[in-house]
């Protein structure tokens, strides 16, 4: 019982962590991938603090204003450039943020922060909690997408010229996202470090940029059921099926690079077209010439 | 429908009883790189270990249970790492473990394995903190630091070099060996003219190979491994630098050997395994190692070795599977192994001689050995 | 004389950067993709350079080989990953470049061995002394010496020949060029085909100066070219080959002054935020 327990809670951080990509990317259409900064940020933050003897909990918001208020600095820089910029920016982020990391020792240095203190609340407790966050963003998210917001969003998503011309501060737009999706992978960076116990620069990667990249892309780029189904999939499918784990890398790029080739929006657009005749558009820029 | 949903039922209780395996099978769990960059470190490890339990079993055991070595792939990854030993300890359910992992990886799992009381030994990481996780940790090979003063005695004192540029990589073995060197350095009369640091990826050390040049030390510290030092050592030589060049036990592998080629002869590194041994167990290692694999032996297989040696031992010794019993067999434990004789002191770390290994006519063969016990003690604390 | 043979090495890092990042530029002018899995190539030249070498003792032989097979290799990857994909947004191809690349290394890994290949007889290890303590290894003039040929090959086919010409033709304005008889298809398996045998030459000089070739060795040489080329301003060559030259020397002399403070590969990234912020087309580039 051990075992799955600890497996449900790798997934529930998994989910919470490639959500809050989906906000930025799928709600918004702005690609990143340097996302494992920001978990990084929250992480090293929850990390450094609990080490001083904070309560667990209070370390969550305060990873998740230090993850935002990187993510806000990175919101504005990519206000300035688009698409493919905007993807060699966000990398250069995360190549950045691991390289300064791994140079101070004031964050541990190449070695990293082991030795991290429990939550305070047992296994099945701290299993609880990332669970209720998950389920809490989800929600979230769910509800954003009805909204006022969720349709700006996709309109930006969608064609950011027009929906500047159409009066919409496409700027203050971006930067929400982003802050709410830094943010929130910041909460996921303070629950890893909680329930890994070890924070250090490898951890946080381009890797594993694109590794949530995928979970979001695999499920369907915006939409939140499709994300959940593969995040929870892909983060445990290693630790559950030995074959896979040896050949982990080789799996994801191989499932990514068929899902890119043959189902672009994911599951989520696999199960539309099958279930529906109606045939679900890829968000993305139209009128791009080739 | 429903018939089907039975016999598949069966079928898979069936499957699942014949996969808890063996009632009798006792399990050590074992994480190493087996892909990544350590990869060959990782694999020459694991052939070292399966060869102690394959030697093990073959002698009956523990009476006459039989050992098995359950082997998950950490990619030299701390993020890897910890995963790997929760699934060691709440899924195989193994009565101890061995990390044949460097010491990033093994710093977190030997806080995992230290909470949930399971023996852990970590055959050849250096980091000082893998111990200080809790007394469920042992190491059977030394602490960087340890292996850096000595270094500073073998440069000072046997090859009398007094100017010494230093070259650090850029990780906790590095850091931890190049810190044990300045900590020593005044003792032996050395001065350190200049120290500069690379990363684990690079492999081209042009601007470091010309500013060391113009430094013209009386020998070089450059800490590394095999991939890094080949490299490097090569690109030192290439430039024109004739020098000593010391390393440590990263370099103990004949790799090292084929990538600097020519430009390897003469290197000296401090590590733990003497080819030229006269000692019984280390012949014997060496022997069994090349002919069960066909390659030379290096530290960190006949590392692992020693550690599932240690681990064997204390079994025998504790006669039960009982982790706390076991944990205090391993203790009080004194094991002649490949490596030397292993004994914990109560920190977890063990006392013993640093060999001191060149490369001659494409070999490594014995140099020196450094045995100063005041110069060696592993921390205590 | 420090900073002479600093800035010396920095030239010749540049021109393995100039060679790989060619080819990623080559194809991101011609179809807008950021082509990751362009390091993939330059690995398997690198592979195929050692194999070559030390199975028939010859390096030029295996120079050749790994070029020739290589650009193909390149073409291949269009017609399979890419071409497929053109009507996609371009986070698509980028993505399937990222895990066509990824795939790649795990492929390298095993298929050859985790552990990495050295030449058995490296060639060209000898050096000459220019002046007092100055050396100059045969390896690296080698690598100055083939980029600038190669480049200069390259200016020669684009803008002396007729093929040339349609090249660049189909770069500016793919319709027009089609309407004049430009089979848009050949000009694409010829832009892959140079990009990617540019990227095999830089692929076994690598594994000449290392003596080792290893499953990742492209990871940080993808990331880097793609710095560069963003730095350089997207689609252009000459942005490209100035990038490349400025990253080789500023690294060299980076890694030694300001080493303590920023990892090497990290001083590419934050001098590409650095200019992006000041000049979001890069140092050539033209309108957004």
């Amino acid at each position: 019982m051990s075992y799955e327990i600890t497996l449900m809670t790798t997934m529930a951080i998994s989910v919470l962590f490639a959500l809050s990509l989906n906000f930025i990317t799928g709600f918004c259409g702005q690609i990143s991938l340097g996302h494992a900064a920001f978990l990084g940020a929250g992480a090293y933050t929850s990390a450094m603090l609990s080490k001083a003897a904070v309560p667990f909990l209070f370390t969550i918001p305060a990873a998740a204003i230090c993850a935002a208020m990187l993510g806000a600095i990175i919101g504005l820089a990519s206000l300035r450039v688009r698409h493919d910029f905007l993807a060699i920016t966000t990398m250069g982020v995360g190549f950045l943020f691991v390289g300064i990391i791994r140079q101070q020792d004031f964050f541990g240095g190449e070695i990293g922060i082991a030795g991290i203190p429990s939550s305070g609340f047992g296994k099945v407790g701290f299993m609880l909690i990332c669970i209720a966050l998950a389920l809490i963003f989800a929600a979230f998210s769910l509800y954003i997408r009805r909204s006022w917001m969720g349709f700006v969003f996709k309109s930006i998503a969608d064609n950011e010229d027009v929906t500047r011309v159409l009066g919409i501060d496409v700027s203050r737009y971006k930067l929400i996202a982003f802050i709410i999706g830094t943010g929130t992978a910041g909460v996921a960076g303070a629950l890893y470090a909680h329930h890994f116990r070890f924070v250090g620069p490898d951890s946080f990667g381009f890797v594993e940029s694109i590794s949530v990249l995928a979970m979001v892309i695999v499920g369907g780029i915006g939409s939140v059921w499709g994300v959940i189904f593969a995040a929870a999939l892909l983060s445990v499918l290693p630790m559950l099926v030995q074959f896979i784990d040896d050949y982990k890398l080789l799996f994801y790029s191989g499932l990514l690079f068929a899902m890119m080739r043959f189902s672009p929006d994911g599951i989520a657009g696999l199960c539309n077209r099958l279930f529906s005749s109606i045939p679900r558009r890829v968000p993305g820029n139209s009128g791009d010439k080739r | 429908m429903k018939k089907a949903k039975i016999i598949s039922a069966v079928v898979m209780s069936g499957l699942l009883s014949i996969a808890t395996g063996h009632a009798s099978s006792i399990k050590i769990g074992f994480n190493v790189p087996l892909t990544g960059f350590a990869a060959a470190d990782g694999k020459s490890a694991l052939n070292g270990a399966e060869l102690a339990v394959e030697q093990a079993n073959a002698a009956g055991g523990i009476n006459g249970d039989s050992i098995v070595l359950v082997v998950y792939d950490d990619q030299a990854s701390p993020k890897e790492a910890v995963p790997i030993a929760q699934k060691l300890i709440e899924k195989d359910e193994v009565v101890a473990a061995i990390s044949g992992s460097y010491s990033g990886s093994t710093r977190a799992a030997a806080g995992i394995f230290q909470e949930a009381g399971v023996p852990y030994i970590a055959a050849y990481a250096v980091h000082p903190d893998i111990t200080r996780a809790g007394n469920y940790v042992f190491r059977t090979s030394f602490v960087g630091e340890v292996q850096g003063r000595a270094g500073a005695k073998l440069i000072g004192e046997t090859l009398g070099a007094k100017k010494v540029s230093v070259i650090t990589l850029k990780n906790d073995f590095g850091k931890s060996l190049a810190a044990g060197l300045k900590q020593a350095a005044s003792n032996y009369g050395i001065t350190i003219v200049s120290e500069y640091e690379y990363g684990i990826k690079d492999r081209q050390f042009g601007p470091i190979v010309s500013k060391v040049k113009s430094d013209k030390p009386d020998a070089i510290y450059a800490t590394g491994y095999f991939f890094t030092a080949g490299p490097l050592v090569s690109q030192l030589r290439a430039a024109g630098i004739t020098v000593p060049i010391i390393g440590q036990e990263g370099y103990d592998s004949q790799k090292f050997i084929d990538i600097a080629g020519p430009a390897a002869e003469g290197t000296i590194i401090t590590t733990s395994l003497n080819r030229d041994s006269a000692s019984s167990e280390t012949k014997n290692f060496i022997r069994e190692f090349e002919s069960k694999t066909g390659n030379k032996a290096d530290m960190v297989a006949a590392s692992a070795h020693t550690a599932v040696k240690v681990i064997v031992a204390a079994m025998r010794q504790s006669g039960s599977t009982d982790k706390a019993a076991l944990r205090n067999a391993i203790s009080a434990t004194s094991v002649v192994a490949a490596t030397g004789t292993i004994s914990f002191n109560a920190l977890g770390e063990v006392r013993k001689d640093v060999q001191v290994q060149i490369v001659k006519d494409g070999n490594w063969h014995e140099h020196s050995v450094i045995s100063d016990s005041k110069l060696l003690a592993p921390p205590n604390e | 004389m420090l900073y002479l043979e600093l800035f010396i090495q920095g030239l010749v890092q540049g021109s393995i950067y100039a060679l790989i990042a060619l080819g990623l530029t080559l194809v991101y002018g011609l179809l807008r993709i950021l082509h990751v899995a362009h390091a993939a190539l330059f690995t398997l030249g690198g592979y195929i350079g050692v194999i070559v070498t030390n199975a028939t003792g010859s390096f030029t032989l295996a120079m050749l080989v790994a070029m020739l097979v290589v650009g193909f290799a390149g073409m291949l990857m269009y017609k399979l990953a890419y071409e497929p994909l053109l009507s996609q947004p371009p986070y698509v191809s980028l993505i399937a470049s990222i895990a066509l690349f990824i795939a790649s290394e795990e492929i390298f890994r095993i298929a050859f061995g985790p552990y990495g290949l050295s030449y058995q007889i490296p060639p060209l290890q000898g050096h000459i002394e220019l002046f007092s303590g100055f050396y100059l290894k045969y390896a690296e003039i080698l690598v100055m010496g083939l980029s600038t040929v190669l480049m200069i090959a390259l200016a020669w086919l684009s803008m002396r020949t007729r093929t040339g010409v349609a090249w660049r033709a189909t770069v500016t304005d793919p319709d027009m060029a089609r309407a004049f008889g430009v089979k848009i298809q050949n000009v694409r398996y010829l832009n892959f085909f140079i990009g990617s045998s540019f990227a095999a030459a830089a692929g076994v000089l690598v594994a000449l100066l290392n003596n080792l070739v290893e499953p990742t060795m492209g990871s940080v040489a993808s990331y880097k070219a793609l710095a560069i080329i963003v730095l350089g301003g997207l689609g252009s060559i000459r942005g490209t080959l100035i990038a490349s030259l400025l990253l080789g020397v500023l690294e060299s002399f980076g890694t030694i002054y300001i080493g303590h403070l920023l990892d090497r590969d990290a001083i590419a990234f934050a001098f590409l935020i650095l200019v992006l912020m000041i000049r979001p087309q890069g140092l050539m580039g033209g309108k957004l």
